[in-house]
């Protein structure tokens, strides 16, 4: 490029180009983008990823049905429980396994925790990333109630191996049943508080507001899903439009970008989605402890799985997205092939686009507003 | 939902031979031909009856004779999904088969195709940046087919080192089998990875039992 | 700068004296707004946190920490070990001699090979919990001990056949 100086001189400049991460505390992991900076301003910018794969899909290709679902976890970590959900209701399907009425209840009611603590730690880590420390501290000391009942229900903290083929590993007892509906309450009010402390915020919507547009045509034509196809303004939601589980007994909103504080789906639409969606999952868990009844936990599963041959492509709504197994049998004890799709891998893809002609500050924003775990992306 | 899919690929792209496959459980997949590829595409993204708008995901399967590669569409006005199956014939095991790119239909083909490039092998022409993606540029083979076999060094870096692995306990069986005097009574829940100058000594340990028997 | 999409910042609107003082009012009402939920969290919050080599913090009853393989009661099945999906369990066993003393196990399951071997790679392992469900007899459990940092890799190698690990048996088996 070139300019003229004050004393009408031609300078030349051209393209610096950055390394943002591996290593950096904004990426949310090993994500590595090359960015060619004009000045303040990207010209260019290329994610590269790969640097936490660990071939999942090669390793269950060698693993039993069930031994598959420690290794799931370990994609989303933040949100473990869909992911083994996922999987589970895949090779149900496959199977045609009744799963007992008290253990889908139960999984609807830890999906959905699972969901509010994922969107927790996204409302916190987003507020860092744009420069405020405190609500970090707020949103983890009620991720931490959710954590510990976890712990309390499927013995880990974060990778739980609790959803298993054919029901659920643990019960929950009423006492735990009672905390989660005191937890609800709790975090409802919390929830709100949260909002305007940070949502309403003039420096926060300021920085957000106009900023990572993506409009509804490029999240189709990037096969968006989750937040941030619904912060583009697109009612889509599989919950309620392809339900699984028993969703279809629960009524709830599917929460979609409003452009209010700015354009139709920018980072503050996908962040507002986020935030209006813990809400619907706690009314998702009032009805569904309403609901849920004494029984057993567990379906009638053999002791080795075999599925028919055949395939399958199984598609949840995980709280980043939509997750889909692919899943090929060839009728023996191990999966023949495993294929997991990642919203956040597809959401990776986008940042490309959507960095092209930001400020660096405002690609920091851009990548935190659509919530990416690498864990998921590199598989 | 599937036959309706092939109904409309038949009548629309001529060259689509669409038809579909047959399965046990589970989703019946649509399959095309390989050249066709990327009209049946086009033609499913615009019509108005089937408007599949989003490209989920890009799957490809090994197998002996050839490589499956599955499409699999989503529509969210029309609330349905399909799974459009190629399949690639494979010569050798070292063949690297080629499909048109869809890139040009969805944009969410650029990682998915270089995932499936750099897993499976799959060459996909006409692709702006077809490079790894997942492994480093300079790694060898494809690690998802079925006869890959990982590489014994990297960057001058062993690969699986004999003392990161736990080999004295994979040894374990072999070398009690070989301590006692009768090795048929031992089990052991390890087999394979036993380093080979302890698994011959075993086995002229087992063949002099077994003529000193027939003696 | 060819292929760049206009940038457009959200102060290129026409700015009126109106906005300019929206603008300083949505500010401070939002600032203060925020900072009155802030200061609330300064008196009467109880501590969240735990000083951790003081206070220690007792896990809940099936948390699934470090592994405890009882030796007495293992019957060799090998279960935990197919069932283990990193492969990190090592065991070999012996068959009893036929004229060797009849050994059962706590719940009554004859005991028909010794143990030569029983080694976990703790390490390798994900404590995922699968090894534990199969185990007929309930030998292998999931302690709640959680501190066993270590200062080398084969350390972290149990062989629960060790007099020092049998050692922990009177701690943990009721």
């Amino acid at each position: 490029m070139e300019f003229v100086n004050e004393s009408q001189e031609k300078i030349k400049s051209d393209l610096l180009t950055v390394n943002m991460g591996p290593q950096h505390p904004a990426t949310h992991g090993v994500l590595r983008v090359e960015i060619k900076t004009d000045s303040e301003i990207v010209s260019e910018a290329i994610p590269h990823i790969g640097y936490l794969h660990r071939c999942m899909e090669k390793h269950s290709e060698n693993l039993d049905y069930r031994g598959v679902i420690p290794f799931t976890d370990r994609m989303d970590y933040l949100a473990a429980m869909s992911m083994e959900w996922g999987y589970s209701l895949a090779v149900e399907k496959m199977l045609g396994t009744e799963v007992p009425e008290r253990a889908e209840y139960l999984r609807v009611i830890i999906g959905e925790l699972q969901r509010i603590a994922s969107h927790l730690l996204f409302y916190g880590v987003y507020a860092i990333d744009l420069g405020a420390f405190s609500p970090f501290l707020y949103a983890f000391q009620d991720r931490e109630e959710i954590l510990r009942l976890f712990e309390e229900i499927s013995g880990a903290r974060l990778l739980y191996n609790y959803i298993w083929i054919g029901g659920v590993w643990n019960d929950v007892d009423d006492d735990q049943l009672r905390r989660i509906s005191k937890f609800c309450d709790k975090m409802e009010e919390n929830m709100k508080k949260y909002h305007s402390l940070v949502g309403m915020n003039k420096i926060f919507r300021e920085r957000t507001a106009n900023v990572g547009v993506v409009n509804e045509k490029m999240a189709y034509q990037y096969g968006a899903t989750g937040a941030v196809l619904r912060g583009s303004g697109v009612k889509w939601d599989l919950r309620k439009d392809r339900t699984y589980g028993i969703y279809d007994k629960f009524d709830f909103d599917v929460p979609v970008g409003t452009g209010e504080m700015g354009t139709l789906g920018d980072c503050w639409d996908r962040y507002d989605v986020r935030v209006r969606e813990v809400f619907e999952s706690i009314k998702i868990i009032r009805q569904a402890l309403e609901g849920i009844e004494a029984g057993p936990i567990m379906g009638k599963v053999s002791k080795i799985i075999k599925p028919p041959k055949g395939e399958i492509y199984m598609r949840t709504e995980c709280p980043r997205g939509e997750l889909g197994y692919h899943l090929v049998s060839d009728g023996k004890a191990k999966p023949y092939r495993l294929k997991v799709k990642s919203s956040c891998f597809t959401h990776v893809s986008m940042l490309g686009e959507l960095g092209k002609g930001q400020m660096i500050a405002d690609f920091v924003a851009t990548i935190g507003s659509i919530d990416i775990v690498l864990g998921e992306v590199d598989r | 939902m599937s036959s309706e899919v092939v109904d409309f690929l038949n009548r629309e792209v001529s060259a689509a031979g669409a038809k579909l496959m047959e399965v046990e459980a589970g989703d019946a997949p649509v399959v095309v031909e390989a050249a066709a590829i990327k009209d049946v595409c086009f033609a499913l993204r615009d019509s108005s009856e089937l408007s599949f708008e989003a490209l989920q995901v890009i799957s490809g399967v090994d197998y002996d004779e050839s490589i499956e590669v599955n499409y699999m569409l989503a529509s969210f006005s029309k609330n349905k999904e399909v799974i459009i199956k190629v399949i690639l014939p494979k010569d050798s095991k070292d063949a690297v088969p080629e499909i048109e790119s869809v890139c040009d239909v969805w944009k969410a083909a650029d990682f998915q195709e270089r995932e499936t490039y750099d897993m499976l092998g799959v060459k996909f022409n006409n692709h702006p940046d077809l490079r790894r993606i997942l492994c480093p540029d300079d790694w060898e083979g494809y690690p998802l087919r079925k006869d890959y076999e990982v590489q014994d060094t990297y960057l001058d870096m062993e690969v699986n080192p004999a003392h990161k692995i736990n080999q004295g306990d994979f040894d374990f069986m072999t070398k009690a089998k070989l301590d006692s005097s009768e090795p048929k009574k031992i089990t052991g829940s390890w087999k394979g990875h036993v380093s080979t100058e302890v698994a011959d000594a075993l086995k002229r340990k087992m063949d002099s039992l077994k003529s000193a028997k027939s003696e | 700068m060819s292929a760049q999409k206009e940038i457009t910042f959200a102060t290129d609107d026409e700015l009126t004296f109106g906005k300019w003082l929206n603008n300083i009012w949505v500010g401070l009402s939002t600032v203060l707004k925020g900072m009155g939920i802030t200061f609330k969290y300064i008196y009467n919050v109880k501590p969240v946190t735990i000083e951790y080599p003081e206070v220690r913090e007792e896990l809940p009853a099936n948390s699934r920490s470090r592994l405890f393989n009882d030796a007495e009661n293992c019957i060799s099945c090998y279960q935990c070990a197919t069932a283990c999906p990193v492969d990190c369990i090592y065991i070999t066993a012996k068959r009893r001699e036929m004229d060797a003393p009849a050994l059962k196990t706590s719940d009554g399951t004859a005991i028909k090979l010794d143990l030569l071997q029983y080694t976990i790679d703790t390490a390798l392992c994900c404590y995922c919990g699968l090894c534990t469900t199969v185990c007929p007899t309930e030998c292998l459990t999931h302690t709640t001990d959680y501190e066993f940092a270590q200062y080398t890799l084969d350390e972290m190698k149990y062989d629960y056949l060790a007099t020092d690990i049998r050692a922990w048996r009177e701690r943990i088996v009721k």
